[in-house]
């Protein structure tokens, strides 16, 4: 299978869930909302992506998104060296 | 004697059939009502049906015959017993017929079947179809599939069916061109969907998926539109026992009217058709969809909320604040107010103190000075009078005269000798006189 693929439905849909109910609670500081929303929107494209396109279509977004990430990790990681 | 004589008294096979022909005739005179199994039937070109009937004592073959049903008999037969049980002949079915025995000296025994009542077969179906449902229940199977949890998105659907079957196309169609877009991974497993071998072929099947069960959410066995009858193969114990036992959730489209099969009793979903079956799997996908929806619409509106409590507590804290500022300033302003007033009363009151006081002063002054000019007034009125009184020519005139003995002024007695000149100055002359005495 995918390594990608492993964020499943079920874990994207527990994680979803669980970002609902923080939310809901109050129990998230509006510092990290942002964070969080971002995170949720994440989670919710990737689900509709994964209903919507085929495997070819779907591992070819998700390297973009791994690509993506990898810049963001290196401009992040950057200061530090 | 010899064993070897040839007996004098023989006939041939044919008379001997000729015989037994007349003994079963006369014997057997009446179509009679039998209770046998179809052990095999088939039909030939010309439309004439051929059995194999046989009784069984516990899956012993205990009598066997051979039948056959007329062409001209057996199609309206064949349609009677088709409708009133939904069944064809076939194999394994018993069948309660009413038949002449017949005798044929090449073709042997032979029931000639003229009529069947075919609410036996429906009793007898009913009743096994009870055992099996009652032997799976007895064995926990029942309800063993519908245990199992739906997928959360039926995505990946194994499909046992016929590729030939219309309802398989309709599934496929129905599925792949969804209003919603969603994308399925569809794999065809053949099997064959009628006949005695369906139930063994559909086994298979499940068998081969099973051996790759991570690849599949789901199972499928359709079989679409068609004939209606002929679904017996899905009341069997085997698969039946074997769709209860798979470890997926299995969901039948079998497509028939009538009551269901002992399949889809122990599948976990039964649907009538195949294009409900691809219903049911897309709206499995909607209703995770729209969960993910929801979910994504109550964090933004708890966003919202939260963001907007933020907001308010913010604005709150402005107001606060700038309530507290308020009051600090218009305490300020009106202290500074006060001070002004303050200073302009105090101001004013200073000024009209110094006029007060300056005015006291000048009074005072004034009456000091008034004073003092009085007294100087005074003080020169006196002095004046002096000057007026200590005036000798007033003096003189007073009668106060001035006497002098030779040129100094006569202050005493003493000075005075007899016979001297004393000068008297009055205003308007001099007055010499002699002195005659002393006294």
């Amino acid at each position: 299978m995918n390594k990608k693929n492993q964020l499943s439905y079920k874990q994207a849909l527990e994680e979803l869930e669980k970002i609902v109910d923080e939310i809901e609670n109050g129990e998230i500081d509006v510092d990290l909302l942002a964070e969080k929303v971002k995170r949720a929107t994440f989670l919710s494209q990737i689900c509709k992506s994964k209903l919507k396109k085929t495997q070819e279509e779907l591992d070819k977004l998700l390297s973009e998104i791994e690509k993506e990430d990898i810049k963001q990790e290196e401009t992040e990681s950057e200061p530090s060296l | 004697m010899s064993d070897r004589m040839i007996a004098s008294q023989f006939i041939s096979l044919y008379d001997l059939c000729v015989l037994i022909r007349e003994v079963v005739g006369d014997n057997f005179p009446e179509y009679i009502w039998v209770v046998a199994e179809i052990a095999s039937i088939k039909e030939n070109q010309n439309g004439h049906c051929y059995l194999e009937l046989v009784d069984k004592n516990e899956e012993k073959v205990i009598a066997q015959a051979r039948a056959t049903i007329w062409a001209y008999n057996y199609r309206s037969l064949a349609h009677k017993f088709e409708k009133a049980t939904g069944e064809t002949l076939k194999r394994g079915m018993k069948i309660l017929f009413s038949a002449q025995v017949q005798y044929h000296e090449v073709y042997g025994l032979s029931l000639n079947i003229r009529d069947i009542d075919p609410t036996y077969s429906t009793g007898e179906m009913a009743r096994k179809k009870r055992e099996t449902v009652e032997r799976l229940l007895r064995e926990g199977l029942l309800e063993l599939n519908k245990s199992l949890l739906l997928p959360l998105v039926p995505q990946r659907i194994a499909i046992i069916s016929s590729p030939t079957a219309a309802g398989y196309g309709d599934f496929m169609t129905h599925l792949q061109e969804n209003s919603y877009g969603y994308r399925f991974s569809l794999s065809l497993f053949q099997a064959l969907m009628q006949g005695e071998e369906a139930s063994f072929s559909i086994i298979a099947a499940l068998q081969k998926i099973k051996k790759q069960i991570d690849l599949f959410d789901l199972v499928v066995i359709i079989r679409g539109g068609g004939s209606q009858i002929d679904l017996s193969c899905f009341d069997d114990y085997e698969l039946s026992a074997g769709i209860a036992r798979f470890p997926l959730p299995v969901v039948t489209g079998i497509g028939h009217e009538r009551d269901d099969t002992v399949v889809d009793m122990v599948a976990h979903t039964k649907k009538k058709t195949p294009t409900a079956v691809a219903e049911f799997i897309i709206s499995g996908v909607r209703l995770f969809e729209t969960q993910i929806e929801d979910l994504q619409n109550s964090i933004i509106r708890y966003s919202d909320r939260l963001l907007e409590n933020s907001r308010y507590s913010l604005q709150e804290n402005l107001n606060t604040l700038n309530h507290v500022l308020k009051n600090i300033l218009s305490y300020s302003f009106s202290k500074h107010q006060l001070l002004v007033i303050r200073f302009c009363l105090a101001s004013r009151k200073n000024f009209s103190d110094h006029q007060n006081r300056l005015s006291l002063v000048l009074q005072k002054v004034n009456a000091v000075f008034w004073q003092k000019f009085q007294e100087a007034k005074n003080k020169y009125f006196l002095l004046e009078q002096s000057i007026y009184h200590f005036n000798p020519v007033n003096l003189m005139k007073r009668g106060f005269s001035v006497a002098r003995i030779n040129g100094n002024l006569l202050t005493s007695i003493k000075q005075a000798k007899s016979g001297q000149t004393i000068t008297t100055q009055l205003l308007d002359g001099l007055i010499l006189s002699k002195v005659e005495d002393e006294s």
